[in-house]
């Protein structure tokens, strides 16, 4: 099978380093990526379920921009609303108009909020949802899971890192997931003084296995919440419209106070929304938040689209299958060469780990080889599934799989 | 804890157990102290007690305190320590007062080299043989700073809690030097050369650029994705790491 080069990327990358810092920054920097030299840094083009890089290699994107494509890129109706939306209007003086339609769409597909305000990324709102659990209950602590990430404002970051003050976390009291007792803990230790709950609907930390929430846990935590007036976030960035259309609350059986969505949103386009119950709407309405492209038409334009077009093919029941498909298929491969490939979370989003080398560089190593026969892996994220996916997209992965385990066996021996 | 005493266990721990390499690698300084046969117990009111010992040309530099040491250094404090080794100040000799000579003199030779080594110019990093000792004693700094920083800063000690255990390696290409760090358990333990079963590696693709990364004149994204540093296995014991190294220039910059 003919393998990639990156002579382009790379090209590139030496002009954005001198330019922009460190090249490429944030979740899209190459670093995670092992080796980053086997991975294409910038995309040329993209339709469908793949991406073409500047050196002109041809991906099937398990990626999916990390999380905002959904329906395929290129999406037709999508990008026809969205260009419809520019042609009348989109950031103007005034609110546009498709905003009151997406509300209204928006509350009535999502049966736990009564309310929708819209942002730009996911951390506006999962800050704007601290902000707002703070202001409804006069405390000032907010309870998070170790390893969660809910973006890059400075509390949401782990202490230590670069740029952020011991101060930061001051306010922010983080447990183990699914350990109900140390958020019943936190709370006797901080009598009247914890704000909200948040978290995402299941545990996605990076570098290891995802889990599920236990039995119960969230009724549990719903449960405690409502006993001491702790506000109930679910940061539903990741998981919205990747496990159940009415948010993944619904699929997990609990009701939150607010839900953050953002990524798969729009199918792309810029956008981000909090949602939340009836008793929250007042508080909401008296803490000030904003930004100079919040009010922009052509996004909400496309993300009434696409959860149209979402609810018409039940979009995330479509790629929890297509995922079950993929990853059924990739575990068998990987068992014909002795590996014991580990899935973890939903099909639409899952975790992989080759079990065999507990050190990654075995899993990294067949990541990168299938990267470089076109299926783009990450070895240390969650992947992506999207709608556009096909079964001769899965075909075409599985086969790529399989020459990468046979280089990976090659490589390795009978180490592992 | 307090910044001079942490700064004193980085000079005691860190940068003088460059002595050990510098005996071995430099010509010049090997020929010095081949002969010697000899130990100094540095003791501080307060704060650390660690040795440094000549014997059959070899220099072993360690922690603790030694039954039978040839000399004792005593100082008030860390910082009169750390106020010697940025040479301004002098140690208030215990025992093997006939060894002040040596003190002043050949001893002061060696001290002085590996200064030398350990303040880089532009103009001195162009010779081959300095980058490589330089880089190697950079490299050796790093990885014995690493253990006090994670177990003595507030902020390291944070990073080393989320290490996880198994072997750090960092190695600069094709034939190293090279540097284990073993962690187990929150503990870390430098351990010169490389090992067989890493969880984590950083590769340095040459001495040119171990040189220019390990004293942090060169960003570590850029260098990661541009392939000059590859970093692979369980990279967030790397990310960890990181944190703690970049905690050095504060204390001895
Ligand atoms: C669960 C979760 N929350 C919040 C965020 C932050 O979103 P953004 O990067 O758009 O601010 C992300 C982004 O990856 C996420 O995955």
């Amino acid at each position: 099978m003919k393998t990639y080069q990156f002579t382009k990327s790379q090209e590139l990358f030496k002009r954005a380093a001198k330019v922009i810092p460190c090249g490429i920054y944030g979740h899209f920097s190459p670093a995670p990526l092992v080796p980053a030299t086997s991975y294409p840094f910038y995309t040329a083009r993209s339709a469908g379920a793949r991406f073409w890089d500047v050196d002109g290699n041809e991906f099937i994107d398990y990626m999916c921009a990390y999380g905002p494509m959904i329906l395929g890129y290129n999406h037709p109706l999508v990008d026809q609303a969205a260009a419809k939306q520019i042609q009348s209007s989109n950031c103007t003086t005034g609110a546009p108009s498709v905003m009151v339609e997406l509300a209204e769409f928006m509350v009535d597909l999502i049966p736990a909020a009564d309310w929708v305000f819209f942002a730009k990324n996911g951390a506006d709102v999962t800050n704007y949802s601290t902000m707002i659990a703070r202001d409804a209950t006069g405390r000032k602590k907010i309870v998070m899971i170790k390893g969660g990430y809910h973006g890059a404002s400075s509390w949401m970051q782990a202490p230590g890192h670069h740029g952020t003050i011991e101060e930061d976390a001051e306010n922010i009291i983080r447990i183990p997931w699914n350990d109900v007792p140390a958020f019943e803990k936190a709370i006797e230790n901080n009598p009247n003084d914890i704000a909200g709950f948040i978290a995402t609907p299941y545990h996605v930390p990076v570098f290891a296995d995802n889990e599920m929430p236990d039995e119960g846990y969230w009724k549990k935590i719903e449960a405690l919440c409502r006993k001491h007036g702790i506000v109930l976030i679910v940061d539903d960035i990741r998981h919205g419209f990747r496990m159940d259309i009415g948010g993944s609350c619904e699929y997990f059986g609990f009701t939150p106070d607010l839900i953050c969505f953002c990524k798969a949103l729009a199918n792309g386009y810029p956008i981000s929304a909090l949602m939340g119950s009836q008793a929250l709407k007042d508080v909401t309405a008296r803490v000030f938040y904003t930004g100079s492209y919040w009010f922009q038409a052509e996004p909400m334009a496309a993300a009434l689209e696409t959860l149209k077009e979402l609810k018409r093919i039940d979009g995330p029941k479509k790629i929890l299958a297509t995922g079950k498909k993929l990853l059924d298929g990739l575990v068998k491969v990987a068992k014909t060469y002795g590996y014991d490939l580990k899935v973890t979370g939903a099909p639409s989003m899952p975790y992989l780990r080759i079990t065999n080398d507990e050190s990654l560089m075995l899993h990294q190593d067949w990541c990168a080889e299938c990267t470089g026969r076109g299926a783009y892996f990450t070895s240390h994220h969650n992947w992506f599934v999207s709608t556009a996916h096909t079964d001769e997209d899965i075909q075409q992965t599985l086969e790529i799989a399989d020459d990468a385990f046979q280089i990976i066996k090659q490589q390795y021996g009978d180490r592992f | 804890m307090g910044h001079e005493l942490i700064k004193a266990r980085l000079n005691l721990c860190a940068v003088l157990k460059n002595l050990e390499d510098l005996v071995q690698y430099d010509p010049e300084m090997a020929a010095l102290s081949k002969q010697w046969n000899i130990s100094i117990q540095f003791s501080i009111l307060l704060g650390p007690k660690a040795f440094i010992e000549f014997q059959n040309g070899k220099c072993r530099v360690g922690q603790g305190k030694l039954p039978k040491p040839t000399i004792i250094l005593f100082f008030f404090s860390p910082a009169h320590l750390n106020r010697m080794m940025d040479g301004r100040g002098f140690p208030i000799p215990l025992k093997g007062f006939t060894k002040i000579p040596f003190l002043n003199g050949d001893f002061q030779k060696l001290t002085k080299k590996l200064e030398y080594y350990l303040k880089p110019t532009d103009e001195l990093l162009k010779d081959t043989t300095y980058c490589e000792l330089n880089t190697r004693f950079t490299l050796n700094t790093a990885a014995h700073a690493i253990p006090e920083i994670g177990s003595l800063d507030r902020v390291g000690i944070h990073a080393v809690s989320h290490i996880q255990n198994g072997d750090i390696l960092m190695k600069i290409l094709p034939d190293g030097p090279a540097v284990t760090l073993r962690v187990r358990n929150g503990n870390i333990t430098p351990v010169s050369g490389e090992t067989e079963r890493p969880m984590a590696c950083l590769y340095m693709k040459n001495m040119q650029v171990a040189n220019a990364f390990l004293n942090a004149k060169l960003d570590a994204f850029t260098a990661i994705a541009s392939g000059d540093v590859m970093i692979k296995g369980q990279t967030p014991m790397l990310d960890s790491m990181g944190l703690v190294l970049d905690r050095i220039p504060l204390y001895l910059g």
